[in-house]
């Protein structure tokens, strides 16, 4: 008889259940040591981050695990292989995905679907979830949804705190819209950060119009990213090419348009005891860190020793220690304490609330309070070390302060007697911000985040530098300050947050960068352009979220959209796809970059007078078949564009616009055979009757000119309707 | 000694107990002792020897990896421990039979087990005699999984003796399957009241549980408050225990409260009832309580959403487990009769060999 293995048994369904972990962050918010070593296999209480994932799966009864790496791929692979997962006996198969192209969630998303991989539901999750939740609660909950609901696609694992949890993201907070009862996600938003600033949201009443009984607004909820999908969901990011985020684009994406026809539902934890966050910033390093330490998440702790050869114990008041650790009897170590074999502590040492790796020497009345001093660092006699991180193999001279929120990176060494100002962080060699892609990975990134950083000093001027700092790591120091643009963001409102963030998160300004390097699309670019010409930066950041149209912030961005939105229905034309998938891309992009509907009439009518153009000058067909041609096709696009009689208005006007500046050998042509199509297959004479009235008396002589053909046209639009009014009645509207 | 090294087919016989273990995933005292038996049992099929102390080094090396997989589970090493005294047996009758020396060697060979070993080492087995003594310790590995099994018969059928009419008891163990057994089996001949401790945070369901299926066999069940034991103490008759494991001096390890229901039963003089299987026994001194105690999620104590006071409290933390000292307790029930705490230490030589003490 094997041994029981019953929780393992019941998740396993008849087919195999497989999960994706996305082992890129696709960000760059723990650089510099990221420069070096991919998030997932940061050490988090000794144990590299993916362990705590696997873990989880493992416990899920996941049977096939998919790793999808980019940043750093060789390495997550090479960690891969030599673990425990890769062995025979691992409880399910691993397999690394090199996916190095992606540079985003959704490029990684499509990449598997193009890959074809996915054979049914799976389990999509972050290569940094800390988690214990009971996985099969999760599962029945999502088979029993799915069968109520057959559009049930993602549902989504959330856990409650309260909103300004110390575990809870304070990068990418975000509001949910539940259907109380039953519990189906109805909308979602992400908030700019809780900085005591008001964020607001805009909904549409619309979309809760079949809900039943109670919405529930939430703001208090973790979002770990553990999600259960089903294969519909790498398609619909297919299709959806400019979905980037999982939350911000496919699940708002999703639950906002009606388009997708999906439904989203998220569970919920009840149970206290279930934990479940994700590391995506140093603030969530610190908490999470803490709360191994002072087991939250127990059975995840320090001695359930993770990985092999580790051989923690526990002592009361969450002291962990492995073997030969040597403690000088005069040191003290407080609680919540982590201490890694071979490490020796000296005389009148304090040590609290931190983790320290293996192999670190730390020296005589050294103080380490909240910190996390990884493998082989040296700290030397009287340093004090506060709400630090130490990377691996850092040398710290002594009698230095390391203020809050320093960052020393892989291999840095410090000087003696040297003060380490706030939040500075230091790597080994000099890491260029623009220059991302000889790291090869996600680190370069445009900035459009609004990262708050309260503990910074007086802004520097120049977003980028670089020192080769004596002054800063001494004279037999190595290390060079690293600096990210966004450093120096809402430098000005971040004094309103201070005392929020100052007592309780000291490691939350070390919360840098945000975005991904996907942002290196034009409209990013724009965006943050926008954002320089407006006053406030606030203004700009609140409006992006919200749906208010801001018509000045936004003109270069419309251009933009413009742009792109006549490529989109440029690429339909050519590809001759067919005219729902053209308007759903359309509609998409819209809703991405939030342009209205005006911007889209200009793209869809520049881009099939594009067309018409090219058929005329090529000589492939005459004006008058190629206009009617084109229009007849692809003239339905405008029926999901029109919506009130001035829509109508203004799309013969952009039209007109347009015809008057090409060639004048034809142009009448155009414009008369042009609206005569649209006469059939998208507006109502009434529209175009009040069209040519109210500009009738306004037009100057070139547009006259182009006119005269369609003067008949509408002579004998007048006549037809006066003819048959009542039918045009109905047809008006 | 450690120069044995465990082949690939053992460790991979061995890493799901291991994993299961380290997971939490196999849960009960009862289901691991036996998840344990039976995975001695194969890697004393798989494993190759050529001397029966070839094969007492893997079973401890075996029952060292166990240990650090869940160090506080005791039930691990016992059963370990119990294996081992089995082989010895069998080597023992083995060589009595061969040899028909004079049984002068019982006092002998308690001082001198270690020039013992190294004669025997020299002792190999041919094949066909390997193979019986595989046999042979397999059968008594069953039996042991039979003991394990039937565990809960022999303690119920002592019930009917010690449990009066009318009277009544309190158990402040609601997850003890045999305890619930105990009372059941007690009620087809007598009618008495029990009260439960509802044992918050940890086991608060299982208490609920309890207690439904006490009432569903028609016990008078009371659930109380753990706060209410001292009050109810005085009208109570005797308190009853499950526990985890028992120690060589007569302590053991219960769930965590039941330190202080013992306290209060000492106070007024309430008789303490402990029930545990034989397999529960360890030939293991109580020397650190730190070392024997699990502390569990700290969020079954402090709800983790409630921000401000996670932020500002120092420590929570949330042991399951209480070491009772033996002055507590006044009679051990176990599956081969009751017996007082200070008589703990025979049975446990009875059934293990004080060189396995030490797996290592």
């Amino acid at each position: 008889m094997p041994p029981k293995n019953k929780k393992q048994k019941e998740d396993v369904q008849d087919e195999r259940f497989q999960a994706i972990v996305l082992t890129d962050s696709f960000q760059t918010r723990f650089m510099p040591l990221t420069s070096v070593k991919p998030r997932c296999l940061l050490p988090l209480a000794n144990v590299p981050l993916i362990e705590y994932t696997l873990e989880f799966l493992a416990k899920a009864g996941v049977n096939e695990v998919h790793l999808m790496c980019s940043a750093h791929a060789e390495q997550v692979q090479q960690y891969i292989e030599s673990s425990k997962w890769s062995s025979h006996d691992s409880p399910f198969n691993v397999y690394t995905i090199m996916s190095l192209e992606s540079r985003s969630v959704g490029d990684a998303m499509r990449d598997l679907d193009n890959r074809g991989l996915i054979s049914g539901d799976f389990l999509l999750v972050s290569g940094d979830v800390v988690t214990n939740i009971d996985f099969s609660k999760v599962m029945n909950f999502h088979k029993f949804k799915k069968q109520q609901d057959k559009d049930h696609i993602i549902t989504m694992v959330l856990t409650p705190a309260s909103p300004l949890h110390r575990t809870r993201s304070h990068v990418d907070p975000a509001t949910f819209i539940l259907d109380k009862k039953t519990s189906r996600c109805l909308f979602y938003q992400g908030i700019p950060p809780v900085d005591g600033k008001k964020a607001s949201i805009n909904v549409d009443p619309e979309l809760f119009e079949d809900v039943e009984d109670e919405i529930a607004i939430r703001n208090d909820l973790i979002d770990c990213h553990v999600d259960i999908c089903t294969p519909h969901v790498p398609q619909i990011f297919q299709e959806n090419f400019d979905y980037q985020y999982l939350r911000n684009d496919f699940v708002k994406g999703v639950v906002t348009t009606d388009l997708v026809k999906k439904t989203i539902y998220a569970y919920i934890s009840d149970d206290s005891s279930e934990y479940a966050a994700r590391v995506e910033s140093w603030a969530t390093y610190d908490a999470i860190s803490q709360d191994v330490l002072a087991r939250w998440c127990y059975p995840l702790v320090p001695d359930s020793n993770l990985i092999e050869g580790t051989s923690y114990t526990y002592e009361s008041k969450h002291i962990y220690k492995e073997e030969k650790v040597v403690l000088a009897q005069s040191c003290k170590i407080g609680s919540c304490t982590s201490i890694g074999a071979n490490s020796s502590v000296g005389e009148g040492s304090i040590i609290k609330k931190s983790v320290i790796g293996r192999n670190c020497k730390i020296g005589k009345n050294v103080t380490i309070s909240n910190s996390y001093v990884w493998d082989g660092a040296i700290i030397e006699d009287n340093t004090e070390v506060n709400h630090t991180i130490v990377a691996s193999n850092a040398h710290i001279g002594s009698s230095v302060t390391l203020n809050p929120g320093t960052v020393i990176g892989f291999n840095v060494k410090i000087g003696n007697n040297r003060q380490i100002a706030h939040n500075s962080r230091i790597s080994e060699i000099p890491i260029d911000n623009n220059d991302g892609d000889s790291f090869g990975d996600s680190f370069e990134s445009d900035e459009d985040d609004d990262d708050e950083d309260e503990n910074m000093p007086s802004t520097p001027t120049v977003p980028h530098f670089e020192v080769q700092d004596i002054d800063l790591v001494g004279e037999d120091g190595v290390g060079f300050l690293y600096v990210s643009d966004k450093d120096f963001d809402d430098e000005s409102e971040s004094e309103a947050g201070d005392q929020y963030s100052g007592i309780i998160y000291q490691m939350k300004s070390l919360n840098v960068s945000d975005d991904s390097i996907a942002s290196i699309s034009n409209r990013n670019k724009s965006r943050k352009h926008s954002r320089k010409h407006s006053k406030s930066r606030r203004l700009s950041t609140t409006s992006m979220v919200s749906t208010d149209y801001d018509g000045e912030v936004y003109s270069e961005e419309e251009e933009d959209f413009i742009q792109e939105a006549t490529a989109t229905v440029d690429r339909s034309l050519e590809n001759n796809h067919d005219l729902d998938t053209a308007m759903l891309e359309l509609n998409t992009l819209r809703m991405s970059m939030n342009a209205n509907y005006h911007d889209v009439r200009e793209a869809t009518t520049e881009s099939l007078l594009k067309q018409v153009l090219k058929f005329i000058t090529t000589g492939t067909l005459t004006p008058q078949l190629a206009t009617k041609k084109i229009f007849e096709r692809w003239g339905p696009m405008y029926e999901r564009q029109i919506f009130e009689p001035e829509d109508g208005t203004d799309l013969l006007n952009i039209l007109e616009e347009k015809i008057v500046k090409i060639d004048k050998s034809y142009n009448q042509v155009v414009l008369c055979f042009a609206i005569q199509t649209l006469y059939d297959v998208a507006l109502s004479e009434e529209t175009i009757l009040g069209w040519w009235n109210s500009t009738k008396d306004t037009v100057n002589d070139n547009i006259k000119e182009v006119r005269t053909l369609t003067e008949k046209f509408i002579t004998w639009l007048e006549t037809a309707e006066e003819e048959s009014e009542e039918e045009s009645d109905e047809d008006s509207d | 000694m450690s120069s044995t090294t465990i082949s690939p087919e053992i460790l991979s016989l061995i890493d799901p107990v291991v994993s299961g273990l380290k997971r939490h995933q196999i849960v009960g005292d009862k289901v691991i002792a036996l998840a344990i038996c039976h995975l001695l049992m194969k890697v004393i099929s798989a494993a190759r020897w050529t001397n029966p102390y070839d094969l007492i080094n893997i079973i401890r090396k075996v029952g060292t990896i166990l240990h650090t997989a869940y160090p506080r589970k005791i039930i691990t090493g016992n059963i370990v421990r119990r294996v081992l005294a089995i082989i010895r047996d069998e080597i023992e009758t083995e060589n009595s039979n061969n040899d028909n020396t004079p049984m002068m060697s019982s006092m002998f060979s308690l001082l001198s087990t270690n020039s013992n070993t190294s004669h025997k080492v020299q002792h190999n087995q041919s094949k066909k005699q390997s193979s019986d003594f595989r046999s042979v310790v397999i059968e008594g590995i069953r039996d042991l999984i039979d003991e394990i099994a039937n565990v809960n018969e022999g303690i119920e059928t002592m019930s009917v003796d010690l449990i009066h009419d009318n009277e009544i008891l309190l158990t402040p163990t609601p997850t003890s399957e045999t305890v619930l057994q105990f009372l059941i089996k007690a009620r087809a001949k007598r009618k008495f009241t029990v009260l439960v401790t509802e044992s918050f945070p940890n086991d608060i369901n299982t208490a609920h549980n309890f207690v439904k299926k006490l009432a569903d066999h028609k016990i008078e069940t009371i659930l109380i408050p753990d706060t209410t034991v001292f009050a109810v103490m005085s009208r109570v008759g005797k308190v009853i225990i499950g526990s985890s494991a028992v120690f060589a001096n007569g302590g053991c390890i219960s769930n965590s409260g039941v330190a202080h229901v013992v306290e209060c039963a000492k106070e007024h003089k309430t008789p303490v009832f402990a029930l545990a299987g034989l397999f529960k026994l360890s030939p293991l001194y109580p020397f650190n309580g730190d070392d024997l105690i699990e502390v569990g999620n700290s969020g079954k104590v402090l709800n983790y959403d409630d921000f401000k006071f996670v932020e500002n409290v120092e420590l929570v933390t949330n042991p399951l487990d209480n070491y009772i000292p033996p002055e507590h307790i006044d009679i051990y029930i176990t599956n081969v009769g009751g017996f007082a705490p200070s008589f703990i230490y025979r049975i446990v030589l009875d059934n293990y060999k004080t060189e396995d003490n030490k797996l290592e």
